[in-house]
């Protein structure tokens, strides 16, 4: 890391430490569940913006996450911490599986499989609800003894840092230069020796445990874990802040994640129009700016500075 | 016995028009590599095109039905047109944007018609006795064989015409084919606005029998892409086997397993050929 990003990373952690000061409680409920999308966004992006291919089960991911360690604690009594890391597990090896399964045959099989898993999912949470409770609901207690959003709001900082470290880390190790290598070219990153398929499923199976750590704690922040959290519209909620973000880029999903749903809470005022907006300026952005408001952003900096 | 007869009946008539809908999708995927995710909300537009057309227009169904295929020929070409023309060869952006589309159109469908399930009128009523073992809607039967005729009319434009040739000799070698003289992306657009028209003839002929509702999308595409994936990609003949195996599993599934869980075994089937053959029935295993 070069030191002037360490420098921006560093005043951005401070800054995000005052935010419980002066919020109020409304606010500071949208910072957290900002700080969730920004760990779902940023994990989708690592399959999708570094290694091509696309996840339509993200959002399922992240349910299973929740639904797994929401169970746990209601039926077997296990602490939410626990319940979160084995939600976490269960979605890695789903991601694996699924993963296996399709990314030999092509990133195509992975986005109709996965699309697949989320419809499956959707129907089974609903339809076996003496366990998931349906449509209705599943309570579960939340992470804290006592309810504050002011601790959610720093427990989901620090996840959210933590996570955001580890991924900054996997794009700029070795791991990620063969990543970008299979993007880039992939005859030719598979004829110098790298093993295409392994590090596609590799990534999908990192990438999906991302998300059902961030679903675990979103499930015992909102306490109510419903089918809305694994469904495709959540799904696409997380595509469009990645997308008209930047995908392909760090800060990216970062940014589309705050924009986004700091836009949405205004936009609910006249209805539920949010998502057919979104995906008008997703649509526009694929189209016209691939590299998304952060690609623009840097492109104009340079320009001024250059 | 009978009852068993009725529903191999039902699985065989919904089959077909499984194909119909899958052929939609897998001459899309044969020659531009990109799979349309907005086939459902497709299928369910030209539903409420056929529904608002003889309902509330007036117009006789028997016009209202190719009126709606025609009009979904268009949204097909305008999309290839605006949105899937410049992400060739970027199978990531065409995958993005297809899916976007599906939600966009997801919602606009809800705001433009509503939440409330709609089924344009039947154009036949009563039923008929089948060899003296059970009675089937005339409805079902119609539909049948409208769907024969559709599926007979694609495989003749596909094996026979001008058009079909150059659709073949693309997905077979796209520079080769643009070498001798082939206008590859007129091919394209009109290829994609097909794929589009048979989501709406499916759509069109089966929603007399089950009405359509915006938030029933989904499950239209994923039926399509498990036929796809069965049959192998690319295949036709896989579109019809694969259609057929998937409408006789469902409707069986349906009346002796569960109701709820109709739509898993098509899933089970997917992670099944996965497992064991993932170049599906007729595809080509090279891949």
């Amino acid at each position: 890391m070069g030191n002037k990003k360490l420098w921006i990373s560093f005043a951005f952690i401070i800054l995000a430490l005052f935010p419980p000061l002066f919020l109020s409680q409304y606010w500071l409920h949208v910072m957290i569940i900002s700080l969730f999308y920004v760990m779902m966004a940023s994990s989708w992006n690592l399959i999708a913006g570094f290694t091509g291919q696309v996840s339509f089960a993200h959002a399922a991911f992240s349910g299973m996450g929740a639904y797994t360690s929401g169970m746990l604690t209601v039926y077997l009594g296990l602490p939410p911490w626990l319940g979160i890391l084995i939600g976490t597990g269960v979605a890695a090896l789903l991601g694996f599986g699924l993963g296996y399964l399709c990314i030999r045959m092509g990133g195509i099989y992975l986005s109709l499989t996965t699309l697949g898993f989320s419809e499956i999912l959707r129907i089974i949470i609903t339809n076996e609800d003496q366990w998931t409770r349906g449509t209705m609901g599943l309570q579960v207690p939340g992470f804290f003894v006592e309810y504050s959003k002011t601790s959610y709001y720093y427990l989901f900082l620090i996840v959210t840092i933590l996570l955001l470290i580890v991924i900054y880390k996997i794009i700029h190790s070795e791991m990620g230069l063969t990543f970008r290598a299979v993007l880039n070219d992939e005859v030719a990153a598979s004829s110098s020796g790298i093993n295409t398929v392994r590090v596609r499923v590799l990534a999908f199976a990192i990438s999906s445990a991302m998300s059902g750590l961030a679903g675990g704690f979103y499930g015992h922040y909102l306490m109510l874990i419903t089918p809305d959290v694994p469904s495709l519209g959540q799904m696409f909620l997380v595509l469009a802040m990645a997308v008209i973000g930047g995908m392909g880029s760090f800060a990216g999903p970062i940014v589309g994640s705050f924009v986004l749903e700091i836009l949405s809470e205004y936009i609910r005022v006249y209805g539920e129009y949010h998502v057919l907006l979104f995906g008008l300026i997703a649509l526009a952005m694929a189209r016209f700016a691939p590299e998304g408001v952060v690609g623009i952003l840097r492109k104009k900096w340079r320009r001024e500075w250059a | 016995m009978s009852e068993l007869l009725m529903y191999l009946t039902n699985g065989i008539v919904i089959g077909v028009i499984n194909a119909i809908s899958a052929i939609g999708v897998s001459l899309i995927v044969g020659i531009m590599k990109v799979v349309n995710f907005a086939h459902g909300e497709l299928y369910i537009f030209a539903g409420y095109f056929s529904y608002h057309l003889s309902v509330s227009l007036g117009v006789p169904p028997l016009l209202a039905m190719p009126l709606s295929i025609f009009l979904i020929f268009l949204i097909g070409i305008g999309m290839e047109r605006t949105l899937i023309r410049p992400t060739y060869g970027d199978e990531m952006y065409s995958l993005i944007i297809t899916f976007v589309l599906s939600i966009v159109l997801q919602n606009a469908a809800l705001l433009i018609f509503g939440p409330y399930p709609q089924k344009p009128p039947n154009w036949v009523t009563g039923a008929m006795n089948i060899f003296g073992l059970y009675h089937y809607g005339n409805q079902r039967i119609l539909s049948f064989f409208i769907s024969i005729g559709v599926l007979l009319s694609i495989f003749y434009l596909i094996k026979r015409t001008w058009f079909g040739k150059s659709i073949r000799a693309i997905s077979q070698d796209r520079e080769m084919a643009a070498l001798v003289g082939v206008d590859h992306l007129k091919v394209n657009m009109l290829a994609f606005g097909l794929g589009a028209a048979l989501a709406g003839a499916a759509g069109v002929v089966l929603s007399p029998i089950f009405p359509v509702t915006p938030s029933g999308s989904s499950s239209v595409s994923l039926n399509a892409f498990i036929v796809v994936v069965l049959g192998g990609m690319g295949s036709l003949k896989g579109c019809v086997v694969g259609g057929l195996i998937l409408g006789i599993l469902e409707n069986l599934g349906a009346a002796y397993i569960s109701t709820m869980y109709r739509h898993i075994f098509g899933f089970i089937i997917l992670i099944l050929v996965l497992v064991f053959r993932p170049w599906g029935l007729f595809g080509q295993k090279t891949q």
